[in-house]
């Protein structure tokens, strides 16, 4: 069927349901989502853990973006959508009323699934978020450039050309620049939404190498399309289907044994 | 199958030609907009062009001289038909230039008496008048009688004798009459002569005319000029009877002459270029200019400038002939001259030009008289025995690039100035063409425009692009850009008649109200800020921006009733008496402050079209990516949404400039016109637009003026070309920039 990397870090599945507080990064409580009229999340609960990478998949329309984009609050820029229920970022509510979101969201990074450089240089896209908080020492930004540059494994290819407009970069390499523009920041959570479905299968391989690298600072959500992706990069795997949370489970349980139908169709190509 | 097969076929034919249809007619439609675009600039250009070229010359007759005689004074009719020729021995003979008669003596006068002085008033009075040894002097004028019997042209010449045929005596002591000059208009006259035993005498003449028979009379008062030089040169004498100059080697001698019973001796002077001697002095038409002829070939233009209160003789502009001056001819009507230099070259000047328009070798013999006639387009010079006509085409000497774009010292002006002042009641007004005040105006007007334009245009574009719900855009983008259809004439109107009287009535309230909106805005979005949950979430989705509605009418209300009480507590009661009297700023009614604001409004539209689609459309994943890492809404805003827009934002701005440099009915109506250089916000100006459609329909086809309104309306063109292309260029270079989002 599908091959599962080997999970080395933690070799040992983790107890998904019962998760102690140090290993939770997230937690996730009867999440209700709203646009307009129409439910988009049903309930949604889970736990994710910290310092691993978490995968959710399922088809178009399930919902998996926008549980996504719930983690770092994206979607309160539409209008019509309401939200109920809570996530706690180790241990505190983000949909909290004293909650400042531009503050939240420099701790849950985003990647979006188009590369999305500022029309800038590289250099001032990696530094963007250190300058909104107010950072200006020289020294500070050239270190933080070259650490997160060098932590989405870009470094190389760019050093030479730190101040040339970020757009004459290929596409992948965009996409790494955006990880290390996201990573300067040092957040804690690193959300990525479909990151690599714009890329070529090279960039492809090259940004899920650094997915497995980010994994060991970050605690990494990806949401993807692509199930052997998942399986490539994930140590969790939640399937979600019309808004609902199917199942989670590490993800080699979850592509080898699924324990629900609904899931053994999606991964064998039933539908989706 | 293969009736499908044949349909398709029948189908692809029709959308064939459909195609190539659309084609050639998209073709001929963007070809035929570039071809009236280059028809506009070229027929601009074309009739433009003849001011920027030089004078040419071209030899037409030579004729004979028949009779004996030193020259005294050339001249020639208006038609170029008939010259007339002046000698020493007394003899005035007209010579037939034109036809198989050419170089016939038409008509001979033989004047009675010893010549011993002669002199001519400016050309376009056309008076000669011959000094004898007897101490009288006699006036005459060549005339010309046209006629057409059997429609066709005659003109036959006279001799008129303006004082009568008899000899006036000047003086009957003093012998004969050394030099002379004459001057004389409707009501009075003067003659100045200097005689045999050295005395200098000037006679003032009034006319009187008999209620019954229409005769006029001249009564003669006449003086002694007092401390005259010993030995006297030339006389000068100004056609306005106030000024008279004995030359005296290089030395000019400036007498007061305005009162008969007191002529006294204002100031004397050297007037030589350095290291040569004067060797002939002319009024330009006019009589304001002298113009200076030096025998190592300068020449050089005086005229009289107002400094700290007293007139004083000053040296405006020089001018350079090949070699030393013999003779200068002033134009008719214009501010040129001629010159003969004794290496036979023969030169055409114009002062406000300030160029020397034609330097040519007419003979190695030396020359001795040169004549131009009086719609300057011959010139008949004389060498001994010898007569010859030229063509002059010289349409436009006083347009040059320096009489345009620099700073020219016009004839009684205390300084160099740009000035723009085409026309005038007389016939000798120095035209003022210079395109800088208009020019000025032009970018102080969209300047002013701008500065009331592109905050706010902005600023709305900006909040409805990125802050306004949905809903309420759709209703706010389309009133704005209704604006738009605003006739500007409308526009022009309420601003000149409505909006300026109460910008003047209300100076402290306007300028209260431009300070106290931004304020007032900023104070009520603080408010709201401020204001519990619960209240603004009650509110409606879009409606917040309705509560400044209410903000605007209080700030416009208090401004207004405020006015007259600041006025009367900081400015005591009058705002434009305390600027005028107490900060020395002129206030115009229409001003600046005025065409802003109602040019503002017509810019407006434009600019926030441009910018809101601009800023509308910077992709939703750049503002995402922002948001994502933490920014705020302004933060966003002002780092990317701005950044990314900046293509848009610019060329909008660009074409709004574009926009108010051409704009024509506002300026027109709601500014005074008035051609100043001057910064001032309660000054009105005239713009290249206004100066075109306020000029054009009053002036010459094929004149100097008219061809210089083409000129500004190609600068226009050109202004607003610059301004859209570089828009444009600059747009192409961003978009290229960004061409990858």
């Amino acid at each position: 069927m599908i091959s599962v990397a080997p999970t080395t870090a933690n070799a040992q599945a983790l107890d998904l349901a019962n998760l102690t507080e140090a290993q939770t990064a997230l937690e996730i409580k009867d999440l209700n989502l709203y646009y307009g009229s129409k439910q988009a999340l049903f309930d949604v609960s889970m736990k994710i853990p910290k310092g691993q990478v978490t995968a959710f998949i399922g088809p178009s329309g399930c919902g998996k973006s926008t549980l996504l984009r719930c983690i770092n609050r994206m979607n309160d820029l539409v209008d019509i959508c309401r939200i109920e229920g809570q996530i706690d970022l180790h241990g505190t509510n983000i949909y909290d009323r004293n909650v400042d979101v531009a503050a939240l969201r420099r701790r849950v990074g985003m990647v979006f699934q188009r590369p999305n450089p500022f029309p800038k240089s590289i250099y001032e896209n990696v530094v963007y978020g250190l300058r909104l908080q107010g950072i200006k020492d020289r020294r500070t930004l050239d270190e933080a450039v070259e650490r997160s540059l060098r932590g989405a494994a870009l470094w190389d290819e760019v050093k030479d050309r730190l101040h040339d407009n970020a757009f004459g970069l290929s596409g992948g390499q965009q996409q790494r620049l955006v990880i290390a523009r996201a990573i300067a920041i040092e957040p804690e959570v690193l959300l990525l939404d479909e990151p690599t479905s714009a890329l070529d299968p090279i960039s492809t391989l090259v940004i899920e190498e650094l997915i497995n690298e980010l994994k060991s600072k970050y605690t990494v959500v990806i949401v993807t399309h692509n199930m052997q992706q998942a399986a490539r990069v994930s140590d969790q795997t939640a399937f979600m289907y019309m808004g609902e949370l199917i199942e989670y489970a590490d993800t080699n349980t979850l592509f080898t044994t699924p324990s629900l139908k609904k899931t053994e169709d999606y991964i064998t190509g039933r539908y989706g | 199958m293969a009736e499908e097969f044949s349909l398709s076929l029948a189908g692809s034919r029709k959308r064939l030609v459909t195609d190539k249809l659309a084609k050639y007619g998209v073709t001929t439609g963007a070809v035929l907009v570039l071809t009236a675009l280059l028809l506009i600039f070229v027929y601009l250009l074309y009739v433009v062009q003849p001011i920027f070229e030089s004078a040419d010359i071209e030899k037409q007759t030579t004729l004979k001289v028949q009779s004996q005689g030193k020259t005294l004074a050339l001249g020639m009719e208006e038609q170029n038909e008939i010259a007339y020729r002046m000698t020493d021995g007394g003899l005035v003979e007209f010579i037939s230039l034109q036809g198989e008669s050419s170089g016939s003596v038409i008509l001979q006068k033989q004047l009675a008496g010893k010549v011993t002085a002669f002199s001519q008033t400016i050309p376009s009075k056309g008076m000669m008048v011959y000094g004898f040894d007897d101490g009288t002097i006699q006036i005459i004028h060549p005339d010309f009688e046209v006629s057409y019997p059997n429609d066709q042209r005659l003109i036959e010449p006279s001799v008129s004798y303006p004082l009568g045929e008899s000899h006036l005596t000047i003086d009957e002591s003093g012998g004969a009459i050394k030099h002379l000059a004459f001057e004389m208009s409707d009501e009075q006259a003067g003659i100045a002569a200097v005689m045999a035993d050295g005395r200098a005498v000037f006679m003032a003449l009034t006319a009187e005319q008999n209620m019954m028979t229409e005769e006029v009379t001249w009564t003669p008062v006449s003086t002694v000029l007092p401390d005259a030089p010993a030995k006297v040169d030339q006389i000068l004498l100004l056609p306005n009877l106030r000024n008279l100059y004995l030359r005296s080697g290089n030395r000019l001698a400036i007498y007061d002459i305005s009162d008969v019973d007191d002529v006294h001796l204002t100031t004397m002077m050297d007037i030589n270029s350095p290291g040569a001697n004067v060797t002939k002095v002319r009024l330009l038409t006019g009589a304001s200019s002298l113009i200076v002829g030096n025998d190592n070939g300068d020449i050089s233009q005086w005229f009289e400038v107002v400094k700290d209160g007293s007139r004083k003789l000053t040296l405006i502009r020089e001018f350079k002939a090949e070699a030393g001056i013999i003779d200068i001819a002033p134009e008719f009507f214009r501010k040129g001259f001629l010159t003969l230099d004794d290496e036979g070259y023969l030169g055409i000047f114009h002062t406000t030009g300030n160029t020397r328009l034609l330097s040519e070798k007419l003979s190695d013999k030396p020359l001795e008289a040169v004549a131009i006639s009086p719609r300057a387009n011959a010139i008949l010079v004389e060498e001994p025995g010898l007569l010859s006509l030229y063509h002059l085409d010289n349409e436009h000497p006083e347009v040059t690039w320096s009489a345009l774009w620099q700073e020219v010292w016009y004839e009684g002006y205390p300084e160099p100035d740009y000035v723009w002042q085409s026309t005038s009641a007389s016939d000798e007004f120095e035209p003022k063409l210079s395109l800088v005040p208009i020019s000025f105006g032009t970018i102080k007007a969209a300047f002013y425009a701008m500065l009331f334009a592109v905050p706010i245009a902005l600023a709305g574009a900006i909040y409805t692009a990125y802050f306004m719900s949905a809903p309420v855009r759709s209703i706010v983008k389309p009133t704005v850009e209704l604006m738009e259809a605003l006739p500007t004439v409308i526009l022009g109107f309420l601003a000149g008649l409505w909006l300026a009287p109460i910008v003047e009535e209300n100076l402290p309230g306007i300028v209260m109200l431009i300070i106290g909106l931004p304020i007032g805005v900023l104070l009520a979005a603080f408010i709201w800020h401020n204001l519990p949950k619960s209240i603004k979430q009650a509110t409606p989705e879009g409606a917040h921006s309705l509560i400044l509605i209410p903000v605007v009418i209080l700030v416009g209300y208090a401004a207004f009733a405020l006015s007259t009480p600041v006025e009367y507590w900081l400015f005591g009661g009058d705002a434009r008496k305390f600027l005028t009297n107490e900060l020395g700023i002129d206030f115009d009614q229409r001003n600046s402050l005025v065409v802003g604001i109602a040019m503002g409004f017509a810019v407006i539209p434009t600019i926030y079209s441009i910018a809101e689609d601009a800023v509308f459309s910077v992709p939703k994943h750049l503002t995402n990516g922002s948001l994502a890492l933490g920014a705020t809404s302004w933060q966003t805003l002002v780092r990317v949404v701005i950044l990314t827009a900046s293509p848009g934002i610019f060329s909008a701005v660009m074409m709004g400039l574009g926009r108010a440099v051409g704009e024509t009915m506002i300026v027109l109506m709601a500014t005074g016109n008035t051609p100043l250089m001057d910064w001032s916000i309660f000054q009105g100006m005239r713009t290249l637009a206004a100066n075109i459609a306020v000029e054009m329909p009053e002036s010459e086809v094929g004149s100097s003026h008219y061809r210089v309104l083409f000129l500004a309306a190609f600068v226009l063109f050109v202004f607003t070309f610059c301004f859209n292309t570089v828009a444009e260029f600059v747009r192409q270079r961003l978009r290229e920039k960004y061409s990858s989002l």
